[in-house]
């Protein structure tokens, strides 16, 4: 599995970010605040639950792959559709956080559950793009 | 706001644009933390409402009609949680709105052990709160 990389940093700057220090609490706020905005995004019940589970995922793969002490998430809300963006990460931290994402015997669950998926590069660092819709 | 350059990094940086559905988003961030900290109840709920009111100034004084963002830092200690609410719009107090009952500040100031508010209208404001981790004993009547 390959997830594209470009090397320009996304235009996208999120407007809603929360950033947490690795740890016990990654988890349980991620989720509250995903499962929020999932639902003020007006995605539908089992897209919300597929949103929480990348952010599961992510609060639990992302502390290896972080530049700093910090797992930092920016999200931004579209009509019924949320896009995550995951860093600053560490140089091939992007590709490495969704391959360490794969479930034995499911497969790699970002990688299935998100509509799109990138890695955008400044340079210095990464940050992985995933974007959860709704096509209705 | 010359504290803020010698305060401990936060466990939970929270930046989130001030509008009313946003202070939802803190409260459950609150809880969260509250469960993960395993905080007793009473002081969970002490630091959402004071929380609640620190947020809702902002959403309703900070930026007029403007667009803006609300910050909010949480650093656990081992005795107590200190919480800043911050934005960069002209400043709390400086309000011309005069609806509502005003009990946000004297609210916040009885649920928290600490209220401390730096208040600029050139960079707007900072509420600091600081809450013991321990629920004091209800007070007889």
């Amino acid at each position: 599995m390959s997830v594209g990389t470009t090397s320009e940093q996304s235009a996208v700057t999120p407007s809603t970010s929360v950033s947490i220090a690795a740890g016990p609490l990654v988890g349980p706020v991620l989720r509250r605040v995903v499962g929020m905005l999932a639902a003020r995004a007006d995605l539908p019940l089992d897209r919300l639950d597929d949103a929480i589970l990348v952010a599961d995922l992510i609060a639990a793969r992302a502390p290896a792959h972080v530049r700093g002490d910090d797992v930092r998430v920016g999200f931004e809300a579209g009509d019924r559709s949320l896009l995550f963006v995951v860093g600053p990460l560490r140089p091939g931290g992007g590709q490495a956080l969704v391959v360490d994402a794969a479930v034995p015997g499911v497969g790699n669950v970002i990688e299935q559950l998100a509509d799109d998926l990138s890695v955008q590069s400044d340079g210095a660092d990464e940050y992985l793009h995933v974007r959860l819709a709704y096509a209705g | 706001m010359g504290l803020q350059a010698t305060q401990p990094h936060a466990a939970v940086h929270l930046s989130l644009p001030a509008v009313p559905e946003n202070v939802a988003v803190v409260r459950h961030v609150m809880l969260a933390f509250g469960d993960t900290l395993d905080l007793p109840r009473r002081v969970v709920e002490d630091v959402r409402l004071a929380v609640t009111e620190a947020c809702t100034n902002v959403v309703r004084h900070a930026y007029d009609d403007d667009d803006g963002l609300m910050d909010i830092q949480i650093r656990p200690y081992p005795d107590r949680l200190d919480i800043e609410v911050a934005d960069t719009g002209r400043g709390i107090g400086t309000s011309t709105d005069r609806e509502g009952p005003g009990f946000g500040l004297p609210m916040m100031a009885t649920l928290a052990d600490t209220l401390e508010i730096d208040r600029t209208t050139e960079s707007g404001s900072r509420v600091a709160m600081s809450f013991s981790r321990s629920a004091a004993p209800v007070k007889p009547t």
